[in-house]
């Protein structure tokens, strides 16, 4: 083969390489095989039954009924709604108090020396407490008769009876959404605290040169470096509470009545209450929707402002 | 240390002997609401902590007494013994807990090193959709899944089995697993590969012996966010198990102080106390990684 064959050869054998980037590799294959099935089969399957009636318990076979569960949930389930909406307390009442807090917390300690970087892990203690116990705690801190919350209150005397704050409508999901802030300040803590390490030092000193100090430091120098970490942060607990099942379970089991039964506690009274695996479906589809709009809105809003 | 320019007026001297200041920083207002809030804010994130602790060893009058103690008087670790003596089956909730959840663990950590390679690293034409339509399994709602996954688990006969239980666990455990490798394999630098493949190298000895030792850090913090996640989790054991005897942890713990020991208070916090533990260590072992872990994939090109 002569010196000017191969020079020609050689491009189009590249091409011919380039053209052969393979469509898939098998490294990826076992995370996918095992994703298919616990993921994808039953993604499929939701969609499918939420089309259907049926009760595994009952033994009869799955029925299709078509758009039935939907019109029913849209039209004549005051429930959804009433799930719907205590969804929307807890999940952004939690998320906006927290957030917060979070936040003042990480400017007040902010400047501290290292001498207190133990104050800045115990600040983060609850985060680390299993849902299960934080749940228990709170069962036990905001009993009727006995509950330490109620003692304290009655002594300071704040309320001159006690409360019913896990056996009552009117307070069960206040104090529900109580204990889900109480977890998730320590989380907006160190998502701030680390925004605001970020912060150039240049940024800071200048500001203070044109004697910027005090709150509108923090308004005008600090806060538009936060807005990404905010939105970021905000999103993943968005989403963590509108699936968050275990601490509303263990508490009150969606009672007393529907007042503190949410969207996924909802499903799962349907589904392993009622066995009614065909509406409990429909409405995950339902909310899965949701979902996935609100992400499409956070998505859009933080490439506006890319952090 | 200005001190030496104030001292000139005695009035300021004496200003800064009765602050008892070295140096003088101002304890204005602002600064005094301050530390006040950031010592509430201890209280309050230590207190209940505290208060589980405390009535852990309390016995069951003192813990249901309607003016509560501070510190317990009838001082006992009855509570704790009960847990191991007594009729709930403490020891074997903890056992199925660790054993599902290290599996768990240890599982997503294997897949994901493989899964995570590939797709930092590997040229094939649906990564980048492959990657996405992983990131977007994070964003899930686990209910909308658990009804097919039950009668999945029910038909191949998978229910109440350890490895159903497990199964559940991916479901969370991968798609976070994979993404957190891909971050930590992409701030791999290439030309260490490219060195390992022109000494000859192949895919599998790169993998093993160059990438998996430079992300150990990363293997560790995945494993153990894994396990601190299925540790946590009570809707797959409730729905996936039913036998008592499988139960894990918190779901066994929920099941038995709902009906039976519903008020036996002492030994409720005595059990949480022990079930706190693991999720503490694992917690502060990897702290400084937590935000990162929870926001894996969150921010486009991160």
């Amino acid at each position: 083969m002569g010196a000017a064959t191969h020079k020609r050869a050689l491009p189009r054998r590249r091409r011919r390489q380039a053209g052969r980037t393979p469509w898939f590799d098998w490294m990826v294959l076992p995370v996918l095989a095992v994703l298919a099935v616990v993921i994808g089969y039953p993604m499929v399957s939701a969609v499918i039954l939420s089309t259907e009636k049926y009760n595994p318990v009952s033994g009869f076979p799955a029925q299709g009924v078509g758009l039935k569960n939907y019109d029913r949930l849209l039209n004549s389930d005051p429930v959804f709604w009433e799930a719907l909406g205590n969804t929307a307390v807890y999940t952004f009442g939690s998320v906006i108090v927290a957030s917060l807090l979070g936040l003042v917390l990480a400017l007040l300690v902010e400047n501290l020396s290292d001498r207190w970087r133990a104050l800045r892990m115990l600040l983060l203690t609850p985060w680390a407490v299993p849902i299960i116990v934080v749940a228990f705690l709170f069962r036990y801190m905001f009993e009727d008769a006995g509950g330490i919350v109620n003692a304290v209150l009655l002594d300071v005397g704040v309320i001159g009876s006690p409360v019913d704050w896990l056996t009552s409508g009117r307070w069960a999901l206040f104090t529900v959404t109580l204990a889900n802030i109480w977890t998730q300040i320590p989380f907006f803590f160190l998502v701030f605290s680390a925004a605001l390490a970020g912060i150039p030092t240049a940024v800071v000193e200048a500001a203070r040169v044109d004697r910027s100090r005090g709150l509108s430091m923090v308004l005008q120098i600090k806060m538009p470096f936060l807005r990404g970490a905010f939105l970021v942060s905000s999103l993943i607990m968005v989403v963590a509470n509108f699936n968050d099942f275990g601490k509303i379970w263990a508490m009150t089991q969606g009672g007393p009545g529907y007042s503190t039964t949410t969207l996924v506690v909802y499903v799962y009274r349907l589904a392993f209450e009622g066995f009614d695996l065909g509406y409990a479906s429909a409405i995950g589809v339902v909310w899965l929707v949701l979902l996935l709009l609100f992400a499409i809105i956070y998505v859009r809003a933080l490439q506006r402002d890319p952090a | 240390m200005s001190d030496t320019v104030t001292t000139r007026t005695t009035s300021a001297a004496a200003r800064a002997v009765r602050l008892g200041a070295r140096r003088p920083r101002r304890w204005g207002p602002a600064k005094i609401a301050g530390v006040v809030v950031v010592v509430v804010a201890l209280l309050w994130s230590l207190l209940p902590l505290y208060w589980m602790l405390s009535t852990s060893f309390k016995d069951a009058l003192e813990a249901t007494r309607l003016d509560p103690t501070l510190v317990p008087q009838s001082f006992t670790s009855a509570n704790y013994e009960r847990l191991i003596t007594g009729s709930l089956p403490f020891t074997t909730f903890l056992f199925n807990s660790l054993l599902t959840s290290l599996i768990a663990a240890v599982v997503c950590v294997v897949l994901s090193m493989f899964g995570g390679y590939s797709l930092s690293r590997a040229q094939w034409k649906l990564r980048t959709t492959t990657s996405y339509s992983i990131l977007a399994m994070r964003m899930l709602p686990m209910i909308v899944l658990i009804g097919p996954l039950y009668l999945l688990l029910l038909e191949t006969k998978l229910l109440n089995s350890y490895l159903g239980l497990i199964l559940g666990y991916t479901t969370f455990g991968l798609p976070f697993g994979v993404w957190m490798m891909k971050g930590f394999m992409d701030a791999v630098p290439r030309e260490i590969e490219e060195a390992a493949r022109i000494d000859g190298y192949s895919r599998l000895q790169i993998l093993f012996r160059i990438i998996v030792p430079l992300t150990l850090p990363g293997l560790f913090t995945t494993g153990t966010f894994v396990f601190m996640e299925s540790w946590n989790n009570l809707i797959y054991p409730l729905t996936l198990i039913t036998d008592i005897e499988r139960q894990t942890l918190p779901a066994g713990l929920l099941l038995s102080f709902t009906g039976q020991f519903k008020t036996d208070w002492g030994g409720m916090m005595a059990a949480s106390c022990i079930t706190t533990i693991p999720l503490m260590v694992g917690f502060f072992l990897i702290q400084r990684s937590m935000v990162r872990g929870l926001t894996a994939g969150a921010v486009a090109g991160q």
